[in-house]
């Protein structure tokens, strides 16, 4: 894991990541609650607007196409000319192909869930100091070795990276030929051995340093960190969430019949 | 009363064959700073865990005695609470950065908000941490971005900010530079006058000498000795137990040898002291108008300022190389250096002076932006890694990646078998080798089973394996006792008398002028002195005074034989 996170200070930046999470939420909650495709691409629009103003919507468009495509490709394939749920409309037809407008229709349901749940991931993590995340769930009750273990995990892959690059440099200069791509490749097997070994060796010391900086010493704690939110946001998140579970009950009530 | 007060403790470590303390008894007043030294073994880090509370409790063990620190039991308070009343700053920087953020401001505030300490307060001890420790330009970089030396401030400063009444510190000064070492005595002496009370455990006996008031002698977990740096470092018994005298303490015996020191004035200890004391002698000298001193003590200067023989093919050509990383930062500009064989270079130079990018262009590992580096016959921005290996090897300053086997012969056999020596060949150098480095006692153990300074010693054996025409040391004597010290220095003759050539990148430069003859300053990614010792000028002894210090010989007026 790396963080994805991007400095800024747009409007979407300054939010609270308890604001942003609960925005996520509701968002979630429509795509997985309201299976109506006009509803889940205003949905869509709302989040791409969204990504516009935080000024980050090329990052974010990349960043879930590297994701989904190939996810996208084979759903397309298989719902739309494959194996679609009922053959009743053909959406078009060429000889050696048949669209079904059912299997196309329910992979483009799908295809716009999916694209809301990674926007809204991606536009959080994009916009949210993984640290200010951390410390933001942790004042709603996440245990702080979770968030710890959390924001360590964030820093492994330029750790480990550093690592690697340390014990080929070292393995190199004693005579480990690792030019041309078989060789590269053979060379790691060397290389991960020592990598997983160093890592865990560090893992008392680390202990150690925890302790001697006081992580499991009793007492309240407090945080460098200072979140900014304000009166209109703590509403806003309420709001939110009142609009989430009315939706998820209306879903079970007073629509179900209708979806 | 005493901060600390230890009574006859004695600690078996589980699974040890003998105990790492035994019926160990000390007590230091609150206020006072104490220097611990003592061999490789002796239990000095052992010690610092009883103090700092982390014997018996973290790491576990059969123990004896009483331990009081700061008022509190040790056995029967938690680690966790004993954090407010004792801090400790181990030796391995690196792994007590605690992972969990992103920039060393936010890192030095770690422990506080760990103890609730409130914000404003936080914020303004963090503040003055990162003034005292001279970190304040790099409060935004990520902990992980740090040079060595600078992580070990990071921890020093982290620990600071808690505010411990007792301080411990596991030899805090192996990373660090000439300058920032003195930097750290006068801000622990500081400490100390705000009542802070102060253990440390230290390899660097002048450096113990010039801080401490008391100093005790570990030796086999028991204390041998304490008392005044004055008494007990010119103590014979040290000598006997290889744990050697500050080097003023050694030259101003060798200068009473020569006459130079008056057998009635009592051996110095520290550097100050010895000057003084010379300087005394001389005037007395002057007085009674007795001889020609003055000729005799002053260094020896030849005509002219280059000796290096000629007559020798180099092994190494850098010539006009610069070098730029991919971010831009142009690290080398411009440095050409010849190696000749059975030299004995020393490489010096302030932090980030590209000491460690030049380096790694002696085995091609970073290809030249301009210029050419040849290796024997070698082109290295053509020939591959592995073939330059043939010819230099290199120990990096970073012990942590360098050690991959599972034990400390197979680490040896990797070197060698690589560059495809036959199966005799391969046992044999790695036999030479572990001797050369006495590690025969170690050879079937595994090497993150060694202590980080045995781990540095295998690492330089598993190069020497690899009977390479040039040796490459970075920051080989980091940690190491004076035994240790000793041995490498005698390795490093060794190898110049059969013709080969060592290069020495380090901070210490006493080592580096008892070692090694030839003396290149690098600063700014630029060559500013190449010289002999023996003919620096007074332009360039002023010039390496002020970026890296010079050899306490050298400052006292010393002849070179006496280092």
């Amino acid at each position: 894991m790396q963080s994805i996170y991007s400095a800024g200070t747009s409007p979407l930046h300054r939010l609270h990541p308890l604001t942003k999470l609960a925005g996520f939420l509701l968002v979630v909650g429509v795509a997985f609650v309201l299976p109506v495709l006009a509803v889940q691409a205003l949905a869509l629009l709302c989040v791409a607007i969204s990504a516009a103003v935080a000024g980050v919507p090329g990052r974010v468009a990349r960043m879930s196409l590297v994701i989904l495509l190939p996810l996208l490709v084979s759903l397309f394939v298989i719902q739309g000319l494959l194996f679609p749920p009922t053959r009743t409309t053909m959406l078009f037809e060429t000889p050696w192909l048949t669209i079904w407008a059912d299997g196309f229709l329910f992979a483009l349901g799908v295809l716009l869930r999916l694209l809301l749940l990674t926007w809204g991931v991606l536009l959080v993590l994009i916009t949210t100091h993984p640290a200010d995340l951390v410390a933001a769930l942790e004042g709603i009750g996440l245990p702080r070795a979770v968030g710890y273990v959390l924001l360590v995990a964030i820093q492994l892959v330029p750790d480990m990276s550093a690592r690697a690059t340390a014990i080929l440099e070292a393995q190199r200069s004693r005579g480990l030929n690792t030019d041309g791509f078989v060789r590269r490749i053979r060379s790691l097997v060397p290389l991960i051995g020592p990598l997983i070994v160093g890592a865990l060796a560090d893992v008392e010391e680390r202990a150690m340093a925890l302790e001697e900086r006081a992580f499991t010493a009793s007492g309240p704690k407090t945080t460098l960190r200072e979140l900014a939110d304000s009166g209109a946001q703590r509403v806003a998140r309420v709001g939110l969430m009142i609009v989430l579970v009315a939706l998820i009950v209306a879903r079970f009530t007073v629509l179900r019949g209708l979806l | 009363m005493s901060a600390i007060s230890l009574r006859d403790i004695t600690f078996t470590y589980v699974e040890a064959a003998r105990p790492a303390l035994s019926n160990l008894s000390l007590d230091v007043p609150q206020g006072q700073i104490i220097g611990v030294v003592g061999a490789a073994g002796a239990g000095k880090t052992t010690l610092c865990a009883l103090c700092a509370g982390f014997v018996p409790n973290f790491y576990q063990g059969d123990f004896s005695g009483v331990a009081i620190v700061d008022g509190q039991n040790v056995v029967e308070q938690q680690v966790a609470d004993l954090v407010r009343h004792v801090g400790l700053v181990s030796s391995d920087a690196f792994s007590q950065i605690s992972g969990a953020r992103f920039t060393v401001f936010e890192e030095v505030a770690f422990g506080l908000e760990n103890l609730g300490v409130p914000r404003a307060e936080m914020i303004e001890r963090v503040e003055w941490a990162l003034q005292v420790t001279h970190l304040q330009d790099l409060r935004d970089r990520s902990p992980y971005a740090l040079s060595g030396g600078q992580q070990q401030r990071l921890v020093i400063a982290a620990t600071l900010a808690m505010r411990p009444p007792v301080l411990v510190l596991d030899e805090p000064t192996a990373q660090l530079d000439p300058h920032t070492t003195e930097q750290l005595a006068d801000l622990l002496r500081e400490l100390t006058h705000n009542g802070t009370t102060i253990l440390f455990a230290e390899q660097r006996l002048e450096w113990a000498a010039e801080l401490a008031e008391r100093i005790a002698v570990l030796h086999e977990g028991r204390i041998v000795t304490e008392g005044a740096p004055q008494d007990v470092f010119t103590d014979t018994r040290l000598l006997d137990l290889g744990i050697g005298w500050p080097r003023p303490t050694l030259l101003a015996l060798h200068a009473r040898d020569a006459g130079l020191w008056p057998r009635e004035r009592p051996l110095p200890v520290t550097t100050k002291g010895l000057l003084e004391g010379l300087s005394a002698t001389k005037d007395e000298r002057r007085r009674t108008d007795v001889g020609q001193i003055e000729d005799r003590d002053v260094h020896p200067l030849p005509a002219h300022p280059l000796t290096r023989l000629p007559a020798h093919e180099a092994i190494v050509h850098v010539e006009h190389v610069r070098f730029a990383y991919p971010g831009g930062v142009e690290a080398l500009r411009g440095v050409s250096l010849a190696i000749e064989a059975g030299e004995r270079v020393a490489l010096v130079g302030p932090n980030g002076a590209g000491k460690s990018t030049l380096v790694r262009h002696l085995n091609g590992l970073l290809k030249p932006s301009a210029g050419q580096v040849r290796v024997a016959d070698l082109d290295t921005r053509t020939a591959t890694v592995a073939r330059c290996a043939r010819h230099v090897g290199i120990v990096f300053q970073n012990i942590r990646n360098q050690l991959f086997a599972r034990t400390v012969r197979d680490e040896l056999r990797f070197g060698p078998r690589n560059l495809g020596y036959s199966a005799a060949q391969i046992e044999s150098l790695v036999d030479h080798s572990l001797d050369a480095l006495g590690l025969r006692d170690v050879a079937d153990t595994h090497p993150y089973d060694l202590p980080l300074p045995l781990r540095r010693l295998v690492a330089i054996a598993a190069v020497l394996a690899m009977d390479t025409e040039v040796l490459v040391l970075d920051e080989p004597t980091a940690g190491l006792d004076t035994a240790a010290v000793a041995r490498l220095t005698a390795l490093i003759h060794d190898l110049a008398a059969q013709g080969k050539s060592v290069v020495v990148v380090s901070h210490d430069l006493d080592f580096c002028y008892e070692a090694l003859q030839r003396i290149v300053l690098v600063k700014d990614g630029m060559i500013h002195l190449d010289s002999a010792w023996d003919a620096l000028t007074s332009d360039q002894r002023a010039l390496l005074d002020e970026t890296v210090t010079l050899p306490i010989a050298i400052r006292a007026g010393l002849p070179r034989s006496f280092a």
